[in-house]
């Protein structure tokens, strides 16, 4: 149920953060790869994998793209992230700064090759592949700060000094 | 009867196998399925909200400055200021683009007639190269209408729909357009990407430093005469010269484009 919640998020924030009033870098970010991430804390790889898949087809459908190489590299990009953060037991900010970054990677990377292998002109270069994973990690920093602001918003410790103060 | 029971990890390689042939299949057929033009219309609500943000943070941003200033100048007539400021914050956005707008028509008052006046919904500049406007099939937008800013050609529509309509910039990696280098005598074809620029001219062609490009209107898409931008230094690579173009019209700042009839719409 989060997740479908953060999947919906992340769909309004893709087609907000491309608004002509605000600034043309933030359209480079992939917000929908955060959910893959999210996912990967809990899920086991192939479970991760399904849902990237699902991510990736979203990409591909709101991108306007051919459908169908988003779905297998956010797949491939979500089993992999999974293993990554497995292997490497990463938690806390680094979890998701980490995680957000390989999952672009991987996602726009082999979605480079795919479209290769299709004779698609894919519609960005390399810049634009550059810029997509620093804008997607710019965002895995960002909700790794908000989650660390809403953790210590609710830590006990917090609520044992507030307690402290009252008396 | 056997019964047959699929691994979680198998079904999605599977899956995956499937999306690959379908995705070959959709390439050859080109069209694009009812879900997507759906989906458009259900992200334009969310643009729209992303737009109203944004422009209330500019237009705070620029109250914020122009109260600071009224305030250093005028200190006893704040309450005047305020009520200034609130007028100024509201029309700010809307004179920029009117003036954009306006600068368009009266560069170009011959096409003013056919052309149809169009503001930016949306942009994406640095993935899918293309921009939303919101005029379309009902307001004369047709497809493969070439599509102006102030300083120049953006690009062409090349999706649309009753209301709104998509502009692929010259910028995509698919783009692509006839032009003639003012000085050179023969034609070249700009390509976009990264870095647009002039393909198929002649071998050792002396390219003039920052010499303008215009469209020459063979490909059948652009008029002929429209400004695209200036040349760089031109090198030749293999068969061909080849010279960088940098592009007049910056979609980055476009607020209002004017949408040209399509070749053939207009008697």
């Amino acid at each position: 149920m989060k997740l479908a919640l953060a999947f919906l998020a992340a769909l309004a924030a893709h087609f907000a953060l491309r608004a002509a009033h605000l600034w043309w870098v933030l359209a480079a970010g992939q917000p929908l790869l955060l959910v893959v991430v999210a996912a990967a804390r809990a899920r086991p790889p192939v479970a991760t994998a399904w849902m990237g898949l699902a991510v990736g087809l979203a990409i591909d459908l709101v991108s306007g793209r051919v459908i169908g190489p988003g779905g297998i590299a956010g797949a491939a990009a979500g089993a992999a992230v999974s293993l990554l953060v497995r292997r490497l037991e990463l938690e806390g900010p680094l979890f998701w700064i980490v995680g957000s970054l390989a999952a672009a990677a991987c996602s726009e990377g082999l979605w480079f090759a795919l479209l290769s292998t299709l004779g698609v002109v894919p519609d960005h270069g390399w810049l634009g592949l550059a810029a997509t994973v620093a804008m997607t990690a710019a965002i895995g920093l960002a909700v790794a700060t908000v989650e660390r602001g809403v953790r210590a918003w609710r830590s006990p410790e917090r609520a044992r000094r507030r307690l402290l103060k009252r008396l | 009867m056997a019964s047959l029971r699929l691994r979680s990890d198998l079904a999605l390689v599977v899956i995956c196998v499937g999306l690959y042939v379908g995705a070959a299949a959709q390439v050859r057929s080109g069209r694009h399925t009812a879900l997507s033009l759906a989906l458009g219309a259900l992200a334009a609500p969310v643009t729209a909200a992303a737009n109203a943000v944004g422009s209330f943070w500019s237009l705070v941003w620029l109250g914020e400055r122009g109260l600071s200033e009224t305030i250093a100048e005028l200190g006893r007539l704040r309450a005047e200021a305020d009520e200034l400021r609130r007028s100024n914050q509201l029309l700010t956005a809307e004179l920029a683009a009117l003036r954009q707008g306006s600068q368009l028509l009266a560069r170009f008052p011959a096409l003013a007639e056919y052309a149809v006046l169009a503001r930016v919904q949306s942009r994406d500049v640095v993935l899918t190269h293309t921009m939303l406007i919101d005029r379309g099939r009902a307001d004369g937008v047709r497809l493969d209408a070439p599509v102006l800013a102030g300083d120049g050609l953006l690009g062409r529509i090349d999706r649309v729909s009753d209301r709104s309509a998509r502009v692929q910039l010259l910028t995509h990696p698919a783009a692509a357009a006839a032009v003639r280098i003012i000085g050179v005598a023969a034609e070249g074809l700009l390509v976009g990407g990264d870095q647009p620029s002039i393909t198929q001219l002649p071998p050792y062609t002396e390219v003039p430093a920052e010499a303008a490009v215009v469209s020459s209107g063979s490909e059948g898409i652009y008029p002929p005469g429209l400004v695209i931008g200036t040349t760089g230094e031109g090198t030749t690579r293999g068969l061909f010269t080849v010279a960088p173009v940098v592009l007049a019209a910056r979609a980055t700042d476009t607020m209002v484009v004017l949408v040209l009839p399509a070749i053939g719409q207009v008697p």
